[in-house]
């Protein structure tokens, strides 16, 4: 046994012991070689930049339509996440629609992390431009794009290592931003809500921010209003006219508490001084046999029965013959009834406490 | 040595004594020194202007260390704008907060500030200019409404404001029938004016034009103004070099020549001055 070298193992015994330790031998001269060892550190080297270089997919956010949406980019580190936000999308992007109101050519000047709040200084190009929204947008994508990022809690805006006062409306930057601001062209449920019951379609009780069936009659009562197709669902055509729409305006101008019930667009108006109260949702006569006209109510009952249908009908208060506005189920979307004017269960009371002896009921015909 | 230090005590408690009896209003046996006049201030060549950033139609930009950078507003032109008249140069723009211009009325750091009040100087601050803003709260109608002749048409009317606004402030004054709604924010002010939840919003005459402008389409006209009686004007403390006759003069040229009229337009959106006045 040659000196230095390790004496056999309890297990190990005979020539096939020996061979094991030549070759044993042979692969660490091998490893030790300084070629191999060169590969090693440089294969270990790739290794380890590899995934730095390629780094970590990212949500990178750009407006589209004016609101926000996020693409993925996958940058190496967060100065790079902010640069590549800072160069807008990317020309296939932009065919599809996404844009930026960053002005483009900002440059990043510096970018800290400090107790996971990002300190961002950017150049005076930020500020340019004098559009409250767009000034309010970009200060959202920045906010967006880096509160994306796991393990950010806030965003500090700096602008030529200065704290810009007054400059993005809508935001505070003395303060670190841990939230973009709430964007007023993108209501959510209780905004919504809101805005309905605002424009009369809905009682304020209805605002809840939870979703409703008396949501759905209230967009239902919107939509036939303004002739979107009648489906009772919120979405963005029927929420991008609610941003627009004014409170509707009565047909007939007259003083005093009214009702006119428009049976093209098969909605009741609440008329309290020739302002509208409230829009109700209601179903007609089939095939017109509602009459068109000025009436009066001159019969009320808390619950009525119809001898001809067999029926009762709760919270009838009549305005010709017996032709009445009442509680039925069902509403539909179109005109069903035999020639009385349906409403909700939830409205009908309404309507009848509304609707005294003596008001005025206007029947009127006109396309939706 | 006793006896000396006691007799050396009591002369000076006669003499004490002596001059307490006398009264504190004595003369005193050396004459004062006559005052002497401040010298006059070296004629000023730059302009340090004093801003009190916030807002976005007034005073906005950058604040590095004290000094203002990327200076944006109604009042940054207004001061560059007398600055070119007086002859001046502005040199730089410092963020310096109301507060600290009351108490800056004898040695500021500045020569001119901003965005002051009639209120401001009657606390003790600088001298004032004439108002070059009014501070008036205008009326703005939801869609549909008719102009109102005056105060009284809006007997009836739902007013609405923004819950501790100068607007806010107005209502009451405007009689016991009107309706009222106090609402959150700007945004929210809007909204009820659009939708006719409320007939008129009561929005400060300096924020009326971006209001109506920005959201225009589902607005009503601006009808007018109620007044306050009281303008933003600029502050001038004494011995800096810049004449408040001067300020004021040019001032009054410039709203004679109608750039006030023009620059409130740019940056405000419209001339709250240009507004009717509802009575």
């Amino acid at each position: 046994m040659r000196a230095g070298a390790r004496p056999p193992l309890a297990f190990e015994s005979g020539a096939g012991a020996a061979d094991r330790r030549l070759v044993a031998g042979t692969l660490r001269r091998t490893l030790n070689s300084r070629p191999v060892r060169t590969l090693f550190v440089v294969l270990a080297a790739l290794a380890l930049a590899a995934p730095a270089a390629a780094g970590a997919p990212r949500e990178v956010w750009f407006l589209q339509r004016a609101q926000p949406v996020p693409v993925t980019r996958t940058v190496p580190g967060m100065p790079a996440l902010v640069r590549s936000l800072l160069a807008g999308p990317t020309r296939r992007e932009r065919a599809e629609g996404l844009r930026s109101a960053i002005p483009g050519g900002t440059a990043l000047r510096d970018l800290r992390i400090a107790r996971q709040i990002v300190t961002v200084d950017l150049a005076a190009r930020f500020v340019g431009g004098r559009d409250d929204a767009s000034l309010r947008s970009r200060v959202g994508q920045l906010v967006r794009t880096l509160r994306a990022v796991p393990g950010v809690r806030g965003v500090r805006v700096r602008i030529e290592g200065g704290v810009p006062i007054g400059l993005f409306p809508g935001y505070d930057l003395r303060r670190v931003v841990r939230e973009p601001a709430a964007d007023p062209r993108a209501p959510g449920l209780r905004e919504t809500q809101q805005l309905l019951a605002d424009l009369g379609f809905m009682a304020p009780t209805g605002v809840t921010g939870q979703e409703s069936d008396e949501t759905a009659t209230a967009v239902l009562a919107f939509e036939k209003w303004h002739g979107l197709p009648r489906d009772g669902v919120l979405d963005t055509d029927v929420t991008s006219l609610l941003l627009r729409a004014a409170r509707p305006e009565p047909v007939r101008r007259r003083s005093g508490d009214r009702v006119e019930i428009h049976l093209g667009r098969q909605v009741a108006l609440q008329v309290v001084g020739n302002r509208v109260a409230r829009v109700f949702h209601i179903s007609s006569g089939a095939g017109g046999v509602t009459p068109s006209g000025s009436f009066r109510v001159y019969r009320k009952e808390r619950m009525s029965w119809s001898v001809p249908f067999s029926s009762w009908m709760p919270w009838a208060s009549y305005f010709t013959g017996g032709i009445a506005m009442h509680e039925y189920w069902p509403v539909p979307t179109y005109p069903a009834s035999h020639g009385c004017v349906r409403m909700m269960a939830r409205d009908a009371p309404l309507m009848y406490a509304f609707a005294g002896h003596g008001t005025p009921v206007d029947v009127l015909w006109e396309r939706a | 040595m006793k006896r000396r230090f006691a007799a050396a005590f009591g002369i000076a408690a006669t003499l004490v004594l002596a001059n307490v009896a006398s009264g504190a209003d004595a003369p005193s046996p050396t004459p004062r020194p006559a005052p002497v006049a401040a010298p006059s201030a070296p004629p000023l060549r730059s302009l340090v202007v004093a801003l009190d950033l916030g807002s976005p139609t007034l005073q906005a930009g950058v604040v590095r260390g004290r000094e203002v950078i990327l200076a944006r507003g109604y009042e940054v032109a207004l001061a560059k704008l007398l600055a070119k008249r007086l002859g001046v140069r502005v040199e730089r723009f410092v963020h310096v907060p109301t507060m600290n211009r009351l108490l800056a009325a004898g040695g500021a750091s500045w020569h001119v500030a901003f965005g002051a009040l009639e209120r401001h100087r009657r606390a003790g601050g600088p001298g004032l200019t004439e108002p070059y803003l009014t501070t008036d709260v205008a009326l703005i109608l939801r869609r549909g409404l008719s102009r109102p002749r005056g105060l009284s048409d809006l007997r009836g009317a739902i007013l609405c404001a923004v819950r501790g606004s100068t607007g806010a402030a107005a209502i009451p004054r405007l009689g016991s029938t009107a309706r009222h709604l106090y609402v959150v924010g700007p945004e929210r002010l809007r909204t009820v004016v659009r939708t006719g939840a409320c007939d008129a919003a009561l929005v400060p005459a300096l924020e009326v034009g971006r209001f109506a402008g920005r959201h225009g389409a589902g607005l009503g006209p601006v009808a007018g103004r109620i007044r306050r009686g009281e303008g933003l004007g600029a502050s001038i403390p004494p011995g800096t070099g810049l004449e408040l006759a001067a300020v004021n003069r040019e001032l009054a040229r410039l709203r004679r020549d109608g750039t006030l009229g023009r620059l409130a337009h740019t940056w405000l959106g419209l001339d709250p001055a240009g507004l009717r006045v509802l009575r």
